[in-house]
């Protein structure tokens, strides 16, 4: 799912995100708060009615970036505390408030408020708090809910790297019985092995039928492995972000278009691509072209943005057919074949934890 | 009816010629191979780097009535394809090739006998004629405009004129070069076949006609076979053309500075045929939506503005379109509450909308100026009198910040030192608003060394930015 921060993705028209194939795009809880606020929102009609966006919108709960943004963020059991960015005045994000504002939103999926821990934090006595207290928050969140049957409240798993604690959290939560569960507070600068581990323990506890999301994960290599794991829905903001500093995601790796080796590339962004960008009856644009205005015109991050955010949803499209067609793991085997040419540059994390669910990397393709 | 009469392609027809006093507006339409006709009186974009800035090509194809675009030679590099290719300029687009930006940044150092200076991503450089002829040879445009030695960076050429002497030899390089450019053609052509030359519109200078009667007279008597067109950097010129029966055959590009939709409308009588309208990027960089149309709605009694600021508070729960019953894509799709949100969460789409919209505003306004030429009678002259009385006579300024700006964006005026180490990173509004030269940049015009009034804002990082993300990004390139 592409991120849409501020009820924008990033220069592209609603049109052109539909283009792209997106039927699901995230909202930000804690910046719509801000801008334009609630009052408009509810003036407004909601999130959809103010973006123009007719297809899904998820919502995260601002729990996140009360944590990443917020140095002077502090959080107590009633929520969390933190000055405004605006004009410093103190403010306080309660469970009950995210809530009312996600119903304000009008999101099709909103996210519990939980209390995010950067996940390498050694302090376990505060890691159990933070789990337990996103349990009791969820309930809050329950509680507040105004729109159960046309909203989905999603719950958060929590627990750092504390694999037990994660089981403990998995099975309080899924009592709750919330429409889809995901699993938070990773993605924070944890090895990659420890975080399939997280992801492995949690998928495993989690009932068959409802859709696990795991937050902040947009790194093709993550997206493959993941998906393994047993994980179906990801959200990053490194496709669009990326894509302004002049890097196109291609299926052979990302490449720096800023590099003067494409000042007189003609060729397309990536050949074969099916994006607007790219395909043979698109614009015709070249790489020569984006090279030429990268950090120079909007234009061209409007461009590459396109294809990074079509290039993502593609090759979700891809692993949903692989899986159907029961041709996953062969799926994987070329798509690291792809990126790697040499298989002794795999990623030993990557290797390993597909070994785990049985897939073998270095099998032939 | 009458046709021009050049070796190449290009097909100017008028139309229809109106007798008003002072000026001959005309509807007529010019064809160019492979391009869509272009029905005039019209306008061409304005493009930043080969791009329409804000607007993606597809943007460009779907949602705005483009005719062609103007590039600067300056924007690129040496070794580059044909412009429609690398640029993805829509196939239906002429493209119109000049050697500087407009308006264009001044370069210190003047222009030399046989060479203009440029200013390119990496410094002033000097472009000599021969090196703009390959250019245009390579690069392929619809159109070129051949050299001029122009001094620009007069907030309006024709109060500002440089000296006697200069003037003249304004005259004498532009002609030379000219001259030179056509010889050089015609070596070519004896070896290739001309079918895919670009076409020249030779330009007319902003001096007084006095002192380049000669070069007109040139122009008609021993090139007027090589030419297709004029670009006009001064329209006031045009009355005095009257007696140049070849004028009258070619279509007319203005290159003038325009401030304002009447100042369409006068050099539409003047007998303009195709603008560049250099307000227009400006206006929605500035937030602005345009509002005005031609002919203007009866029964007005107030004075309109001609545009409205996006950035007020007041469109903050507004669900009505930018303008009323404006039919763009932004109108349709959007409303003003989710523009004032975009602009205020300096979120790149308020732009993008922004330009769709402008640039459908000013479609319609020309769509309507050739209707009323077109008229039998002619209600050309009464709706511009009607416009003059129902609208502002100047666009309201924004009153937020601007898009990012980068070194080529930085309009200046010769010899203003504030040029050179801007304070970049003084906050827009700061230093006082009632700015007399701000107007002047809201129009485009590109008075100042932009940053000391904060017409565009050099990178004014927000509060989530961080040094290293700044650096990452490159800061904007200010050459010194």
């Amino acid at each position: 799912m592409p991120v849409a921060t501020q009820a924008s993705l990033k220069g592209l028209t609603p049109e052109q995100l539909e283009e792209t194939s997106c039927r699901l795009c995230l909202n930000n809880t804690y910046h719509l708060g801000l801008k334009p606020g609630q009052e408009v929102l509810a003036a407004v009609g909601g999130a959809h009615k103010l973006q123009g966006w007719n297809y899904n919108l998820l919502t995260d709960s601002g729990g996140f970036q009360m944590v990443s943004l917020l140095k002077l963020a502090n959080i107590t059991e009633e929520g969390v505390r933190f000055l405004s960015p605006h004009d410093g005045t103190p403010m306080l994000l309660t469970p009950e408030h995210s809530i009312s504002l996600q119903n304000t939103i009008g999101s099709d999926i909103m996210m519990q408020l939980d209390d995010v821990l950067v996940t390498t934090s050694p302090d376990a006595v505060r890691m159990r708090e933070a789990m337990e207290r996103s349990v009791r928050w969820l309930d809050r969140c329950i509680a507040a809910h105004k729109n159960p049957s046309t909203q989905n409240l999603f719950c958060i798993i929590q627990g750092g790297l504390d694999l037990d604690m994660r089981r403990e959290c998995c099975k309080e939560m899924v009592a709750r019985d919330t429409p889809g569960i995901a699993i938070g507070g990773l993605s924070g600068g944890e090895a990659k092995a420890d975080y399939c581990k997280v992801v492995v323990t949690c998928t495993e506890l989690l009932p068959e039928l409802k859709p696990r999301y795991v937050m902040g994960i947009g790194y093709p290599e993550d997206l493959v492995v993941s998906v393994a794991l047993g994980a179906d829905m990801f959200d990053c903001v490194w496709p669009t972000r990326t894509a302004r500093f002049g890097n196109a995601i291609t299926k052979y790796g990302v490449l720096n278009l800023r590099n003067a080796k494409y000042a007189n590339d003609f060729g397309p962004i990536e050949d074969g691509c099916g994006c607007n960008c790219c395909h043979k009856d698109g614009m015709g644009i070249t790489r020569a072209f984006v090279h030429h205005n990268t950090a120079k015109e909007t234009v061209a991050a409007h461009l590459l943005t396109m294809h990074n955010v079509w290039y993502q949803l593609d090759l979700m499209r891809q692993v949903r057919e692989a899986i159907i067609a029961d041709r996953y793991p062969a799926f994987l085997r070329q798509f690291f074949a792809n990126l790697y040419p040499d298989q002794a540059n795999y990623p030993k994390w990557a290797v390993d934890a597909l070994r785990g669910v049985g897939v073998d990397l270095y099998e032939d393709i | 009816m009458a046709e021009s009469s050049s070796d190449n392609n290009v097909m100017f027809n008028v139309l229809k010629t109106i007798a008003v006093e002072g000026g001959v507006p005309r509807a007529g339409r010019l064809s160019l191979p492979k391009r869509k006709p272009i029905d005039t009186p019209n306008y061409i974009g304005l493009s930043s780097r080969g791009a329409i800035p804000h607007m993606t090509p597809d943007v460009i194809s779907k949602h705005v009535e483009l005719n062609g675009s103007y590039m600067a030679l300056e924007d690129y590099g040496a070794g580059k394809d044909a412009l429609h290719a690398y640029t993805a300029t829509p196939e239906p687009l002429a493209i119109v090739l000049g050697a500087r930006r407009h308006p264009a940044v001044v370069a210190p150092m003047g222009n030399g006998k046989d060479y203009v200076s440029i200013y390119t991503s990496t410094g002033f450089q000097k472009l000599k004629n021969s090196e703009f002829y390959r250019a245009i040879e390579r690069l392929q445009p619809d159109i070129a405009i051949p050299l001029a030695d122009l001094t620009f960076g007069n907030a309006h050429i024709r109060t500002k004129l440089p000296n006697q002497k200069r003037q003249l030899r304004m005259v004498e390089r532009t002609e030379d070069w000219l001259s030179e450019l056509i010889k050089l053609r015609n070596a070519d052509n004896e070896s290739e076949t001309t079918a895919s030359k670009p076409s020249l519109f030779a330009p007319l200078l902003p001096v007084a006609y006095p002192t380049q009667w000669e070069y007109i007279n040139r122009l008609s008597q021993d090139y007027v076979q090589h030419l297709s067109g004029l670009a006009v950097y001064d329209a006031d010129i045009l009355p005095d053309l009257m007696n140049h029966e070849f004028v009258d055959l070619l279509p007319r590009l203005s290159m003038d500075f325009i401030t304002s939709p009447q100042e369409i409308l006068r050099q539409v009588r003047l007998g303009i045929d195709v603008f560049t309208v250099t307000f227009l990027n400006a206006a929605s960089d500035a937030g602005i939506a345009l509002t005005f149309s031609f002919p203007p709605p009866p029964g007005t009694a107030d004075i309109n503005p001609l545009g409205i600021d996006m950035w007020s508070q007041d469109h903050q729960v507004s669900l009505k379109p930018l303008a009323d019953g404006c039919e763009c894509y932004a109108c349709t799709k959007h409303h003003r509450a989710y523009l004032q949100h975009l602009l205020n969460a300096k979120e790149m789409l308020g732009w993008t909308l922004l330009q769709i919209h402008n640039h459908h505003i000013l479609n319609e306004f020309f769509k309507g100026i050739r209707a009323t030429v077109i008229a039998e009678p002619s209600t050309f002259e009464r709706d511009c009198d009607a416009f003059f009385n129902t609208y502002e006579s100047v666009l309201p300024k924004g009153t937020g910040e601007r898009p990012r700006a980068r070194g080529y964006h930085f309009k200046t005026e010769g010899g203003q030192s504030s040029r050179i180490n801007p304070p970049a990173w003084e906050k827009f509004g700061e230093g006082g608003t009632e700015d007399s030269t701000l107007a002047g940049e809201i129009a485009g015009l590109a008075v100042t060394g932009a940053t000391a009034e904060g017409g565009e804002t050099p990178l004014v990082p927000d509060d989530g930015t961080d040094a290293k993300e700044l650096d990452r990004k490159g800061f904007a390139e200010i050459d010194k």
